[in-house]
């Protein structure tokens, strides 16, 4: 019996083990690692920062803000929120994109989108909702309800595009070996799913441990809110970064555990890029029920923010609007996050393509410390960039539109660089080799091959940082321009005072601003092919 | 026993039909092809055996159980059928010794059944290697050793082959074949791959249009083909008209014996006007002839080492063109001599009024 | 759009002021919008933020801030700038305009606009004759589960300052232990959810700044307003005067003209803002009365403590995390 030779390339294999081009080893240019750890480099100046601070504080200061039940009780507090919620978004996530993906759930185009829009809402826009709508909604299960449903659509995402790329005819045959319908979802589906699942995890609990609106606004005390109130009482820049390098701390727990659950990843690429028959597990009894449970998700992530924002702007008040228009925060609101997308997603694309094409220890290590950046608290980050602008750089481009876009790009970089791994992972290399040897220069063969085979992903990870940035709020009051306002800090102030009936059309308007490249997002990840193979590749060599 | 008997099986999905009325019987332990080209409903056939879909009518019988009728519908995980698809579709996630042992009981997940059934599709030191490190053709060999892992009454072949490349595919055939020869396995191969399915099968079942438009043995499919398609399919043909006369053929190369009279609908009366279907090789070309041979002149040879192919035009009427394979490579004749034509063994024909009627079928 | 830059409005020849104020917005507006009409040769840029992240800011910031004029809603995040010495002095004529002891001692930031604690209470769960009337007697165990506070609030560690400063540090500590067992469940992060709770009947009262309950009854209407505020004893310690004020940097490159916006603050102009303002705060300067609150600035009878008392509260700040309260 003849063996075909093993491939040693890893998860790049076609599954058939051809190498039908003998692959030219060329010398890979360093530009690709240089201009990496230049984007390292940018993201690790928060933490540049928060270190000096925190040496600052004096070892015994913090000791002793460390060490002292309060701490604990605010760990404690911090530890069985992120818990109780990336759980929740996990079963969350993970169902429904299995019933849109895989099952016959009626109007499922409509609910693909819709799924997606509530991570579009502020935190403090939803938690205000809810809170407005029930003294219920206070404290911890409060802080679950309103964080599960402001942030599942991480956990949804990448399921759905992992169970669209993933192979339907694994489940057949998984029934075909005797296996149950449940036996094949938990041994077949949600393994297909692990990954996905798992990275999403790890978004949502690096998301919650910086949280801090939805927290002051539900009056629940976490690890972030302590920080800030370390700068509102304390005055104490020094402590409060001491008591970030906690949360750092545990970020890294996090992203520990995660990996280590994670385990090698194993990713068979396709087959022969055959579009297999995928036939919808028909929901029968279930049907109505679970477009019951849709509904209200929906109802909860979506309807109750809009709604009360639409309750409190009819309610009105007695002051006027102030002078900035509602069109111009719009606009700046938009073109701000449209431009700290792009920057995100090209600062992620030599990130990907290092990781992907050479994963070796130290290029994975070197891209996993981009998400420790998550986890800072937003005012952390723009403190940082106050500093090193003023201190080194001598003011260039301080609370200028540039300065604001670089912050927002370092602080949602990890979301970008999701999307943008997500797709390198799926273009097939030997492509690229192909362009290669036709004697196309490397530098358009990225432009020429790699982008337009790329560009889904590239789209997947704008429209994530865009969502992000539409929303953003502490490090936007102190990087933009002054005199300029985002719809995030015109409603800020309105809320500061209580003024609910002004803050309410802003609210409305960052979910519509949101709502785009959430229903594009959306509709992404409903597009993709069924079964993502290498056919390109396949028809390019034969 | 059949193992597997299906009757007047309609699929369709929404509006538009895939399998009309189509019947089929598989005889136990023997190995049977399904051939037909992309769209014939080929694979639909093996989703409705399977059970990942259900027949919208007609009835699906596996051993002595109906499995899929008006009334009955056995989910797949009842049906004991072990499946192998196009791509091998192992789960990437495990091992090959769990994807081998995935559907046993948890006991014997890793027990000897494992280690034989890898020893039996000559994979024997791989069972901690991933899906991903292996060859395509290994993989095949992983699945088919995945559905046979639950000791199956039938085994449905996906084009298993089709992704494979050429010099490995004919190998990967042959074990696959011995595999299940050898485990004594009824088994259905799907393919659109002519070679493959006469190489491979018992019998053979070509699907065309939701229907099976013959079910033989590899030989009569190609010596008796259904239909004039049919036999252009399976290799080069001689079409010549003639008469029916005595329960014979008169045709220009003589009086010929018919072989499928009795499948010619309406029966074959004298006078009937025939197509009459003659393979190359069974044109015997000679330089000397008999009282019945034909005399014909040479146009072309095309010399092959095994064999060699003419290209003739019969004297009689100056225009009909002939093709011969002949293995008398020897006294191979030269361009534009005169031989002489027999016809070996009995053929197939139809009458020309069907053969018009139904166009090309 | 990218591109535009809020600072550069340049009138002809005159100077752009930027103020970094974490006083309400809509008043700081109409403050701005009247001095840039009686001073058409200036104009300020306004950046609004909370008053203890500008200056974490402008600590950040350092020599080279942008900020001319920082206009605060508490004393003690000027006390904080001033301590850096980060602050400019304050022309004499600007703090003649406001009673001494509501600027700073060092003469480094005026005194604009005053608040004053409070009681907010809902009637329906308690009476008024039942509130406390000593500040001490918030820790007093009749009140359990019935008082909310903020310990993290900005206008909390006034009082906290001026209990120690009374009492002593022992007594201040058992007292606050005495509230926190007291609101345990009530333990809130800002007087806004203070003010909704009360107001909703989750809690019967709760200790906030005036201006919280005034500001809530104007969004809500008066019929919507199911609570109350009352004062506190006549000068019991934690009967506060919170003082908002405003300073010019150092380092600001137009000391002239941020010295008139802050002349303009305490005038009685800039007074008259304020006073008619949805702040409803009190304006302390230029002998300007206010509508709302009822109660005239004159007839507040409240704790002896002065602004230079209450500093930067970092005794009451570290009592406070000594207690865990923050």
């Amino acid at each position: 019996m003849t063996l075909a030779p093993l491939d040693h390339r890893g998860e790049l294999t076609t599954a058939d083990g051809r190498t039908s081009v003998a692959p030219r080893r060329r010398p890979r240019p360093k530009t690709l690692l240089v201009l990496s750890v230049v984007v390292v480099a940018a993201l690790a100046l928060p933490l540049a920062f928060l270190l000096t601070e925190a040496t600052n504080a004096g070892a015994s200061n913090i000791w002793h803000l460390i060490w002292r039940t309060l701490s604990a009780t605010l760990l404690w507090n911090t530890v069985r929120l992120t818990v109780v919620v990336t759980a929740l978004c996990a079963v969350i996530g993970t169902l429904t994109a299995y019933c849109v993906e895989r099952t016959d759930l009626p109007f499922r185009h409509v609910w693909a989108v819709l799924v997606v829009i509530p991570f579009a809402i502020p935190d403090f826009v939803v938690s205000f909702g809810w809170s407005s709508l029930s003294t219920w909604v206070s404290g911890y299960r409060g802080a679950v309800l309103v964080m599960t449903l402001a942030v599942y659509p991480l956990v949804y995402l990448p399921v759905a595009a992992s169970l669209r790329g993933a192979d339907p005819g694994q489940e057949e045959i998984a029934r075909s070996l005797g296996a149950s319908r449940l036996s094949t979802f938990v041994r077949v589906t949600l393994a297909q799913a692990r990954r996905a699942i798992l990275g999403g995890c790890l978004l949502v609990a690096l998301v919650i441990l910086a949280e801090y609106g939805a927290f002051e606004i539900l009056g629940y005390p976490t690890f972030t809110t302590v920080i800030f109130s370390e700068f509102s009482v304390g005055f104490d820049t020094a402590s409060a970064c001491a008591l970030s390098l906690v949360l750092v701390l545990l970020s890294l727990v996090v992203m520990v555990g995660e990996s280590s659950v994670r385990g090698a990843g194993h990713v068979t690429r396709g087959g022969p890029g055959v579009q297999r028959v995928m036939t919808r597990r028909l929901l029968g009894r279930m049907k109505w029920p679970v477009v019951l449970g849709f509904t209200v998700l929906v109802a909860g992530a979506l309807g109750v923010p809009v709604g009360s924002s639409i309750y409190w702007m009819f309610q009105g008040g007695a002051h006027a609007l102030g002078g900035v228009s509602l069109v111009s925060a719009s606009l700046y609101t938009a073109g701000y996050s449209a431009a700290a997308a792009f920057v995100a997603t090209l600062m992620a694309l030599p990130v990907a393509l290092l990781v992907v094409r050479r994963p070796t220890r130290v290029h994975r290590l070197l891209t996993r410390t981009t998400f420790l950046v998550l986890a800072m608290p937003g005012l952390v980050v723009a403190l940082a960039l106050s500093y090193f602008s003023e201190h080194y750089l001598n003011g260039f481009a301080y609370q200028s539109a540039p300065m604001l876009v670089f912050a927002y790009a370092l602080m949602f970089f990890p979301l970008a660089l999701v999307g943008v791994r997500a797709s390198v992972a799926q273009a097939p290399v030997a492509l690229e080799e192909v362009a290669g040897s036709l004697g196309v220069k490397r530098r358009h063969v990225l432009l020429r091959v790699t982008l337009p085979l790329v560009a889904p992903g590239l789209g997947a990870a704008f429209c994530l940082v865009f969502l992000s940035a539409v929303t953003e709020l502490t490090a936007t009051l102190i990087l933009i321009p002054t005199n300029v306002q985002t719809l995030a800090t015109q409603f800020w102030s309105y809320q500061q005072n209580l003024s609910y009936g002004q803050a309410a059309p802003f609210a409305l308007l960052i979910i519509a601003v949101a709502a785009l490249p959430a229903y594009l997002l959306g509709r992404f990840f409903d597009r993709l092919p069924v079964r993502q193979g290498p056919s390109p590749a396949r028809k390019a060599l034969t | 026993m059949n193992e597997l008997e299906i009757v007047g099986l309609d699929k369709s999905y929404r509006t538009q039909g895939v399998l009309h009325d189509l019947d089929l019987n598989v005889a136990a332990g023997t190995f049977v092809s399904v051939l037909g080209p992309s769209g014939s409903g080929k694979t639909t056939l093996l989703r409705v055996i399977a059970g990942f879909e259900r027949a919208d009518r007609g009835s699906v019988r596996l051993g002595s159980e109906i499995v899929d009728d008006e009334t009955h519908f056995v989910e797949a995980d009842r049906r004991r059928i072990g499946y192998v698809p196009q791509d091998g579709s192992l789960f990437p996630h495990l091992s090959v010794e769990r994807n081998v042992g995935f559907g046993l009981a948890r006991r014997d997940r890793r027990g000897k059944r494992v280690a034989e059934l890898l020893e039996m599709v000559g994979l024997g030191g791989m069972a901690e290697r991933f899906p991903h490190q292996l060859s395509g053709g290994q993989q095949q060999r992983v699945a088919l050793a995945r559905g046979l892992a639950i000791d199956p009454a039938l085994v449905l072949l996906d084009e298993p082959f089709s992704s494979l490349d050429a010099s490995l595919r004919a190998a990967v055939r042959n074990d696959v074949r011995e595999v299940l020869r050898n485990a004594g396995t009824t088994a259905i191969l799907v393919t659109h791959d002519q070679d493959e399915a006469l190489s491979l099968a018992d019998h053979v079942a070509i699907i065309r249009e939701g229907r099976i438009s013959q079910f033989d043995t590899p030989a009569r499919i190609y010596a008796q083909p259904s239909s004039p398609a049919l036999a252009r399919e399976f290799g080069e043909v001689n079409f010549l008209k003639g008469v029916a006369k005595g329960g014979a053929i008169e045709t220009p190369l003589g009086l010929l014996e018919l072989q499928n009279a009795g499948s010619v609908e309406g029966g074959v009366r004298d006078g009937t006007k025939l197509l009459v279907l003659v393979r190359p090789e069974q044109i015997v070309v000679r330089s000397e002839g008999t009282d019945t041979s034909t005399a014909a002149r040479v146009l072309n040879t095309e010399f092959y080492g095994h064999d060699a192919v003419l290209t003739l035009v019969a004297n009689y009427d100056g225009v009909t063109t002939l093709t011969a394979r002949t293995s008398n490579a020897t006294g191979l004749p030269l361009r534009d001599t005169q031989v002489f034509l027999d016809v070996r063994g009995g053929v197939v024909a139809w009458p020309e009024s069907d053969v018009t009627a139904a166009g090309n079928r | 759009m990218l591109a535009a830059c809020g600072a550069s409005s340049n009138h002809g020849n005159g100077v752009t002021l930027t103020l970094y104020s974490g006083q309400h917005v809509q008043t700081t507006d109409a403050l701005v919008a009247s001095f840039e009409k009686s001073n058409p040769t200036i104009s300020v840029a306004v950046r609004s933020n909370d008053e203890a992240t500008f200056d974490a800011q402008i600590v950040a910031e350092g020599s080279r801030s942008p900020a001319d004029v920082f206009f605060s809603e508490n004393s003690p995040a000027l006390e904080y700038l001033q301590q850096k010495g980060l602050l400019a002095k304050v022309n004499a004529g600007t703090l003649a305009k406001t009673t001494s002891k509501y600027n700073s001692p060092s003469g480094d930031w005026v005194g604009v606009s005053a608040r004053v604690s409070v009681l907010i209470y809902n009637p329906r769960l308690i009476k008024k004759s039942a509130l406390p009337t000593s500040v001490l007697q918030l820790a007093s165990p009749r009140y359990k589960d019935k008082l909310a506070f903020a310990p993290g609030e900005t206008d909390f560690q006034p009082i906290v300052t001026s209990v120690i400063n009374t009492y002593g540090t022992t007594a201040t500590k058992k007292w606050l232990n005495g509230m926190k067992a007291n609101a345990t469940s009530h333990l809130y992060p800002n007087n806004e959810t203070v003010t909704n709770d009360v107001n909703r009947g989750l809690v019967a009262f709760g200790v906030i700044d005036q201006y919280y309950w005034y500001r809530l009854r104007a969004q809500l209407g008066r019929s919507n307003t199911h609570s109350k505020i009352a004062f506190f004893s006549p000068h019991d310690p934690g009967y506060v005067i919170d003082v908002s004020g405003a300073a010019v940097l150092k380092s600001s490159t137009h000391q002239a003209a941020a010295q008139k916006f802050l002349a303009f603050l305490v005038s009685a102009k800039g007074q008259e803002i304020i006073a008619h303002s949805i702040s409803f705060e009190y304006p302390i300067a230029s002998s300007v009365s206010t509508a709302q609150p009822e109660t005239p600035f004159r007839d507040l009878q409240p704790s002896p403590i002065d602004v230079a008392q209450l500093g930067t509260g970092q005794r009451a700040v570290a009592l406070l995390r000594e207690v865990q309260l923050l």
